[in-house]
């Protein structure tokens, strides 16, 4: 222990005890005003993280789903074409898909090889049997330059 | 707020980092008193008492997180912070220049009257006095015997605000005191 002075102990006691002070009110105020303002950006920070996290799952999901011919898509694509300018009479060989009226117009396209299971060409307007129901077929995806399934071709 | 004024420092820290604004209020009301009067005993300056202590808990309020109570107290922590805030803004002011010497300095006044001779050396003159050795001390001085005699740190609490040993304190302080008596002694044979 340090020896101190009996009387700068005392001025030091005193000096202690004396002004015992504190911050002025408004260093409080801008610190609660900062506070404020950091988990006002905080939370929006944290929407912003959720949107975009939501948007990109969407987009996600619109894709695969706007993308696939018929549910059920089994194989991935064993061979792709792309065709730089694409219009109109590259569907002739492709069944139109349902609903596809509403999408722009194809300004180039791609076809994507796939393994489609037979029951899903129900969905296209063909008789399937149950017999072939659970049978398999390679088929052609007509994707537009959104990535979107415009039409279907039967390879065999 | 009165869910939050009995929690411990540890739990309003962990608060704070969610960014509870009651949690931050009781820490801030808790520790403001002390880490102002570090500043201001530090620096003699009312208004780098004022920016030290909001940058302190500017810094509470960034990485309350980080707070480590292994490596000591939430006081020692919150004053190893307003040290270096402290520190830095000395050295940002003029050098050549004390806090005594300088017309803004909320001691100028009283520095300006100690110079009488003969005035009595009164309790708060005395005081005043010592106000002004502490303030004349090299910061290294300064900050052992502000933490440990004005704020009564002990020595291992010092050492962790101060970032050195236990026996770096120990000398320091001893280095303080001595020349704090031995200025107080010239004043007093000054005034006979």
């Amino acid at each position: 222990m340090n020896e101190i002075d009996p009387r700068l102990l005392e001025g030091l006691r005193a000096l202690a005890s004396d002004g015992l002070r504190e911050a002025p009110v408004s260093v409080e105020t801008r610190l609660l005003g900062e506070l404020r303002k950091r988990r006002k950006v905080a939370r929006r920070n944290l929407w912003i993280a959720l949107g975009s996290g939501t948007l990109a799952a969407a987009i996600a999901i619109a894709m695969l789903l706007g993308s696939r011919p018929a549910p059920g898509v089994v194989t991935p694509a064993s061979a792709v074409q792309e065709s730089a300018q694409a219009d109109d009479d590259s569907m002739d060989d492709f069944y139109r898909l349902p609903d596809t009226d509403y999408l722009p117009p194809m300004e180039s396209a791609m076809v994507v090889r796939v393994q489609l299971p037979v029951s899903s060409l129900r969905l296209m307007g063909l008789p399937v049997s149950e017999e072939q129901a659970g049978d398999s077929v390679q088929a052609d995806v007509l994707l537009g330059q959104d990535g979107l399934a415009r039409g279907v071709r039967l390879v065999e | 707020m009165s869910n939050v004024q009995t929690n411990g420092d540890s739990d309003l820290l962990r608060l704070i980092s969610r960014g509870d604004e009651d949690a931050f209020l009781t820490f801030y009301r808790r520790y403001q008193g002390p880490v102002y009067r570090f500043a201001l005993q530090m620096s003699g300056k009312v208004e780098i008492a004022e920016e030290v202590t909001q940058d302190v808990f500017m810094v509470v309020m960034r990485s309350a997180r980080q707070y480590d109570a292994k490596r000591g107290s939430v006081a020692a922590y919150l004053y190893g912070v307003a040290r270096n805030f402290v520190l830095r803004r000395l050295e940002q002011e003029r050098p050549y220049l004390t806090a005594l010497d300088d017309p803004e300095s909320e001691y100028a006044g009283v520095a300006a009257s100690d110079q009488d001779p003969l005035a009595d050396l009164t309790r708060n003159e005395r005081v005043e006095g010592l106000r002004k050795a502490v303030l004349a001390l090299p910061p290294a001085y300064r900050e052992v015997v502000v933490l440990c005699d004005l704020h009564e740190l002990d020595y291992a609490e010092a050492a962790t605000a101060l970032e050195c040993a236990v026996g770096t304190v120990r000398s320091r302080l001893h280095r303080a005191r001595a020349l704090l008596t031995e200025k107080m002694r010239a004043e007093e044979r000054c005034a006979v």
